[in-house]
């Protein structure tokens, strides 16, 4: 029985247990119910990192912020609902403000949670939970079955955010998903023009960081206002822009060597102050810089634009991220969150008739493959578990650290055709094997050698 | 002359060594050093990645410091005056030394090389250290870049907190991209300690549009928090560019004029004010220190000090008492008890002997003591050891009772309390052996004479009466019934005579038992009465040890209380005088730092 099955059967079973126990009950069929959901992703980080700008990125239009956790998930047509204590949740119209959609929740001064349902591409595998920055990581994670964690630089604040979400038994062993986020890359360099790849250099150095490695899976670097930007360009901002990149290169540059001096009264061209006070805000004064630069090179029509946008202000990046760590491993995602759920409510309400329950829940934590995946993923990404350089980087690659599909585990680049794939990974058994056999070889070697076999065995049925 | 505020702090340095305490005296001293040296050192700290170098880089008009898009700086840059531009780094020497007074080394590098080679051996570097020909520098600034705050690699926060100890002035940098976070509060307060002027430098102004509002909040946030700190935005890089242009209202625009002119009034030109008010925020942060515990000892001294020892004196009084008190009841109880014992043990003992008398009468009311008389008076002779042996156990067993009660109802607690031994060792000494008693042995003369006598008569009744008959007087009847008579004759004597036996046999036990019995109830109240002695001694001896000791402890107290009045009144005041000396001294310092300062101490 897959995983997904051993955890939906268990749900059931512990609804057949408390079916005495309204509070139980009405927290496992929550649970139940989450169960079949996408995944929820949390969207975390201090004050005015730029939440709502990455996730407004993500969805693919702008919302105005709201001061309480927002919840975005895929609808049919937009619709918003509040929640409020534990009353029923008031539906409440979207308006629009100026160019960005606004929940109109004005009536509840204090709102625990804001559910927007809106027809987007991205929400259709994902739920995204804008979180606000004074949230505990609790609260945070409560809800949410994987972390985007926002940040400029890691901070000692930010490792302990992170640390207090892997403080749990069954998170230790099965790690949560964190890909943190280097947020406001085009601020690095005080906004040179090569401010983006210089911050993925150092996205790069962190996933090297052993102080940062262990807490999450990936770092990518976003500029989210950029990022935002590219997803709404209009037609009248690109003319804008375009306008602006008629005008000479030196001369630009004079007028873009500062906001106050883009803005101020000497401008060249014959353009509204209100209309740059408006490009400035969308795109910050790095945008502006980047996309004259990029329509100068010839990216001078709104599709080429925005693709070049989306690419290089690392949103690409981020969900191709959150698609190799966040949507493959759904399955994973939700039993860990669903056995974390099922454990509270063993604690909490411990009586004869769950102690098979508990069992199974050790039992399945501790040997479902896909968890012993992760852990090792995690044992060698923080060195507990040492392999020779070049066997660790095919092992992380085997148990899924680089994304869960057999052509990501056995490493192939391009689209290989099946032959191809079987040939590769018996190729891989047969050398894990040897590995797992090799009586010289450390104990924990072997072992994490016996985990990439069970993975290598359990790819064999697709090719066969 | 010495400035005035040399004085003073020398001063305090004495207190402190008066006081003992060598931590507060090497701050002192390094403030000292510090301030007789004529360089000025200002201090460019901030959260990483705010703009630190660059805007060093921006006062001096000069690449002097790396910047870097990731963390840079990893060790504090001293940037001072030199005729020709110059690098060094400055090595720790000793493996573990601390920051302050360590043995170092330093190694000259090139100029454009000195942030590459810091990054590379920067665990063991101290600082290092650029000379450049700069005319800002030339009144003996030192700018020092550090590490950012707050940085994962802990160590670079660490040296940056060393370099502040050495610090006259502070430029904190935020950057404009938001306004000051709860983090950088905390550092501008705890900078605030160590150095009181601060600068807030707002810097990368030239990125945000809105970084007048966050001015703005700063101001408020500064405000809100009672910082007195000036606060001036500022853009390295409209500063660089305008340098390198020449542009005079980009350098206007950049904010540089402002912060060059406040480097230089408030810092360079006011070195006197500045030395005096690091000196007082230093001497009365010190002296703080000393006054608390000093103050404290004070009260204690007046209050609990005293009631503690009172106290004891008290206690001990009272446990005397007790002990008094109790004595009385543990010598009653072992009075009682011992008499209740002794009168029960007699009982005892009384029964046990006269069940075996009855015994005895019953055997001897069908026996013949003549036969198997050896094997009675072992019989009676183990009987009596055995009601001894059980009596004595018994009494035994009531002693240690006794003893156990009369442990109880002593004051207090020992483990030596119940005694080992109560008992004499030369107890039960044997009674005199039972005496035989007198068996006359019925022999066959005494019998045939029994039998004779008896026969006569039988003989002469029959004889004369068969006489009559004719027959002679000795014939066949007459010698048949006086064998019969002589038989019965015989018969009755030997009967008698066991009766006679048994008697003597019974009277001879019951002598016998009697003796042991005066003789073994005179033993046990013997013992009994040992026992209550040798209790008696071991218990009084134990109470007259406790009160003893309760007496010399009370006497004791009463001592400290005593001596303490005279003692306690000399350190008084003493500890007055001292902490007067140190008020006096304290309100210098706050004069040092000039009617303007406020301290908080």
């Amino acid at each position: 029985m897959t995983l997904d099955r051993v955890v939906w059967s268990m749900l059931q079973e512990a609804l057949a247990v408390y079916r005495d126990s309204p509070r139980a009950t009405a927290w496992l069929r929550a649970h139940a119910e989450r169960y079949t959901e996408p995944v929820r992703i949390a969207v975390a980080g201090r004050g005015r990192i730029g939440k709502s700008t990455v996730v407004n990125a993500l969805i693919g239009d702008e919302f105005t912020p709201q001061g309480s956790f927002v919840w975005y998930r895929g609808g049919t047509e937009p619709r918003a609902h509040v929640f409020t204590g534990p009353g029923r949740p008031h539906e409440v119209p979207i308006g629009r403000r100026g160019s960005r959609n606004h929940v109109e929740t004005g009536q509840i001064d204090r709102a625990d949670r804001v559910v927007v349902e809106w027809p987007a591409r991205t929400l259709r595998d994902v739920v995204l939970i804008d979180t606000p920055s004074e949230a505990s990581p609790e609260q945070v994670l409560g809800d949410a079955d994987a972390l985007l964690y926002l940040m400029r630089h890691v901070q000692d604040d930010d490792l302990k955010f992170l640390q207090a979400a892997n403080d749990h038994p069954i998170a230790r062993t099965a790690a949560v998903h964190t890909v943190a986020v280097l947020a406001r890359a085009d601020e690095i360099g005080a906004g040179r023009i090569d401010a983006l790849s210089s911050a993925k250099q150092i996205a790069r150095r962190y996933r090297r960081d052993v102080a940062v490695q262990p807490l999450c899976q990936n770092v990518v670097s976003v500029a989210g206002l950029l990022a935002m930007a590219a997803r709404t360009l209009r037609a009248d901002e690109f003319q804008a822009l375009r306008v602006l990149a008629s005008l000479g290169r030196e001369e630009l540059e004079d007028h873009l060597l500062s906001a106050d001096r883009f803005v101020g009264e000497q401008f060249p061209l014959a353009m509204e102050p209100a209309v740059r006070q408006a490009l400035l805000e969308r795109f910050g004064i790095f945008g502006v810089r980047l996309v004259t630069a990029l329509i100068r090179q010839g990216f001078d029509s709104q599709v080429k634009l925005t693709g070049q946008l989306v690419q290089r202000s690392g949103l690409g990046e981020l969900r191709d991220s959150i698609a190799v760590h966040f949507t493959e491993r759904r399955e994973v995602l939700k039993a860990r969150s669903a056995l974390l759920a099922l454990d509270v409510v063993l604690r909490m309400e411990p009586r004869p008739g769950a102690r098979k329950l508990v069992t199974d829940l050790e039992r399945v934590v501790a040997s479902a493959h896909d968890f012993r995946e992760l852990r090792l993923v995690a044992a060698l990404q923080a060195g507990r578990t040492k392999l020779p350089a070049e066997l660790q980087a095919e092992a992380l690659r085997l148990v899924g650290a680089e994304g869960t599909s057999p052509p990501a585990r056995l490493g192939f680049e391009y689209e290989p055709d099946a032959g191809e794939l079987r040939e590769a990974l018996l190729d891989a058994l047969v050398r894990w094997q040897a590995q797992a056999a090799d009586v010289h070889a450390p104990n924990d070697h072997r072992r994490a050698a016996q985990v990439v076999v069970r993975t290598c065995e359990g790819l064999l049925p697709h090719f066969s | 002359m010495a400035p005035p505020w040399l004085d003073v702090l020398d001063e305090t340095i004495g207190a402190c060594v008066t006081h003992r305490r060598p931590d507060l005296e090497a701050r002192l001293r390094e403030k000292r050093a510090q301030q007789l040296d004529p360089k000025l050192r200002v201090l460019v700290v901030g959260e990483s990645k705010q703009g630190k170098s660059q805007l060093v880089n921006a006062l001096l008009n000069a690449p002097v410091c790396a910047v870097g898009d990731d963390i840079t700086t990893t060790v504090p840059t001293f940037v001072q005056h030199a005729d020709t531009p110059s690098a060094a780094l400055v090595r720790n020497t000793s493996a573990q030394g601390s920051i302050y007074h360590a043995p170092t080394e330093r190694i000259a590098v090139p100029i454009e090389q000195v942030t590459k080679q810091a990054t590379a051996h920067s665990q063991h570097l101290v600082r290092a250290e650029i000379g450049i020909p700069r005319a800002l520098l030339d009144s003996g600034l030192v700018l020092i870049d550090t590490p950012g705050v707050g940085d994962t690699r802990s160590a670079h926060t660490a040296s940056t907190f060393a370099t502040l100890m050495q610090a006259d002035a502070v430029l904190l940098v935020s950057d404009a991209t938001g306004e000051l976070t709860s983090a950088e509060m905390a550092l501008l307060k705890k900078v605030m300690q160590a150095c009181p002027n601060v600068t807030v430098v707002v810097t990368k102004i030239d990125l945000v549009p809105g970084w007048r509002t966050v001015v703005e909040r700063n101001r408020a946030l500064l405000a809100r928090a009672g910082v007195a700190a000036k606060l001036i935005p500022v853009s390295s890089a409209l500063r660089l560019r305008a340098a390198k242009t020449g542009d005079q209202r980009l350098n206007a625009e950049s904010g540089f004029p402002e912060l060059l002119a406040c480097v230089q009034r408030d810092i360079v030109a006011s070195a006197d004010l500045l030395a005096r008010r690091a000196v007082a925020v230093v001497a009365s942060s010190a002296l703080t220190q000393l006054v608390t515990p000093l103050r404290e000892e004070l009260t204690a001294h007046d209050s609990s000090h005293t009631a503690a020892t009172i106290s004891t004196l008290q206690e001990a009084q009272r446990r005397v008492d007790e002990l008094r008190r109790r004595s009385a009841r543990w010598q009653n109880v072992l009075n009682d008890e011992m008499a209740d014992l002794i009168s029960d043990v007699e009982y005892d003992l009384r029964d046990r002997t006269r069940k075996i008398l009855r015994e005895v009468d019953k055997t001897y009311d069908e026996a013949d003591p003549a036969i198997g008389w050896d094997r009675f008076e072992q019989w009676l002779e183990d009987n009596l050891n055995e009601a001894a042996t059980t009596n004595f156990a018994w009494l035994m067993e009531r002693a240690e009772w006794v003893a156990a009660k009369v442990a109880k109802n002593f004051p207090v607690y020992r483990e030596d309390l119940i005694p080992g031994s109560v008992l004499p060792d030369d107890l039960l000494e044997p009674v005199s052996r039972l005496e035989k008693p007198k068996i006359e042995p019925f022999s066959v003369s005494q019998k045939l004479f029994t039998g004779l006598r008896g026969s006569y008569g039988g003989v002469l009744m029959f004889g004369l009466v068969t006489s009559l008959a004719g027959m002679p007087l000795i014939n066949v009847i007459s010698l048949g019934a006086g064998a019969l008579f002589g038989g019965k004759s015989i018969l009755d004597e030997s009967d008698q005579r066991l009766k006679r036996r048994q008697a003597a046999a019974k009277a001879a036990a019951q002598r016998h038992v009697d003796d042991f019995f005066i003789k073994f109830s005179k033993d046990v109240r013997d013992s009994g009465r040992h026992i209550q002695r040798s209790l008696r001694n071991h218990f009084s001896t134990l109470a007259e040890e406790l009160q003893e000791t309760l007496l010399e402890s009370a006497r004791s107290a009463k001592r400290a209380v005593q001596d303490d009045q005279t003692e306690r009144e000399r350190r008084m005041r003493e500890g007055r005088k001292e902490l007067d000396r140190l008020l006096t001294l304290y309100k210098r310092v706050q004069a040092l730092a000039g009617p303007t300062m406020e301290l908080s101490a």
